[in-house]
């Protein structure tokens, strides 16, 4: 089964592993963005 | 039993590795309540079923995934949690590295960080090379040609299956595990490392720096 690459230059990379870094960079930026659920602080710490 | 036996200087020792009260601690510095802090537990989550799923996987070897639903069922979930595995721990490293979580004494954390992610790749790739079809045949004929041309394929064979096997289920986990375990003590000897400008709660105000003449220099 072929799969569908990107092609940059000297960089080459399925269209599924470029789809799944970008992902995980949403995922990171999500992380740092969105605040944490407050529920889960006590509000007591230190 | 005297205060000098050697289970006492091991319980003490145990004691000391880490601060009173921190094995287990219930009570955070108000910067870890951010979701970038939770992916160091949720790659250890994902390690969890990734061990799990790979003791099942065990039970019926390398092949019992070609012949059976239920294996195949265990096999994709090993796959999967490691791919959720490597994600995680990836989102961990980037979040640690734009933090600088090697500050305050933290070397070492950062250095079984970095160890355990280089030997999680060689397990995976392992992993790989235990598939028993031809990608794991493909992958082995291309990675021997790659580890040979850096002088490293005289100690291992990656064409070598049993060889490999053993390194995926036994060699390279126990790596891992030990690891994995110094670098959760660790964390838990230091502590999460704070955000770059936050101060943490046990540690004294800095006092302000004096200019230096380079700087006052640079003023006028």
């Amino acid at each position: 089964m072929s799969g569908t690459y990107l092609h940059w230059g000297i960089i080459q990379i399925s269209l599924t592993n470029a789809l799944v870094i970008v992902i995980m960079l949403v995922v990171f930026a999500l992380a740092i963005l969105v605040p944490f659920n407050k529920s889960h602080d006590r509000g007591d710490r230190s | 039993m005297t205060a000098g036996s050697w289970t006492v200087r091991t319980r003490n020792r145990i004691a000391r590795i880490v601060p009173p009260g921190q094995w287990l601690p219930d009570r955070q510095p108000a910067y870890v309540s951010s979701w970038i802090y939770v992916f160091g537990v949720l790659t250890l989550a994902a390690l969890f079923v990734v061990i799990a799923s790979g003791i099942i996987l065990t039970l019926g070897g390398v092949t019992w995934w070609h012949v059976s639903a239920l294996g195949h069922f265990v096999n994709s979930l090993h796959l999967w949690s490691v791919e959720l595995f490597f994600a995680f721990m990836v989102i961990h490293l980037w979040g640690k590295f734009f933090m600088a979580a090697w500050r305050g004494k933290r070397a070492l954390t950062w250095i079984t960080g970095v160890l355990a992610f280089a030997g999680s790749i060689g397990t995976a790739f392992t992993g790989y090379l235990s598939q028993t079809n031809f990608d794991s045949q493909w992958i082995g004929t291309q990675a021997k040609d790659g580890l040979n041309s850096v002088g490293i394929g005289s100690f291992f064979n990656v064409l070598n299956p049993g060889q490999m096997l053993l390194w995926h289920v036994a060699l390279l986990p126990f790596v891992i595990g030990l690891l994995t375990v110094a670098h959760v003590i660790l964390v838990r000897r230091h502590g999460v490392v704070p955000p770059i400008d936050a101060q943490p709660p046990d540690e004294p105000t800095p006092a302000p720096t004096p200019e230096s003449p380079a700087d006052l220099t640079a003023r006028r």
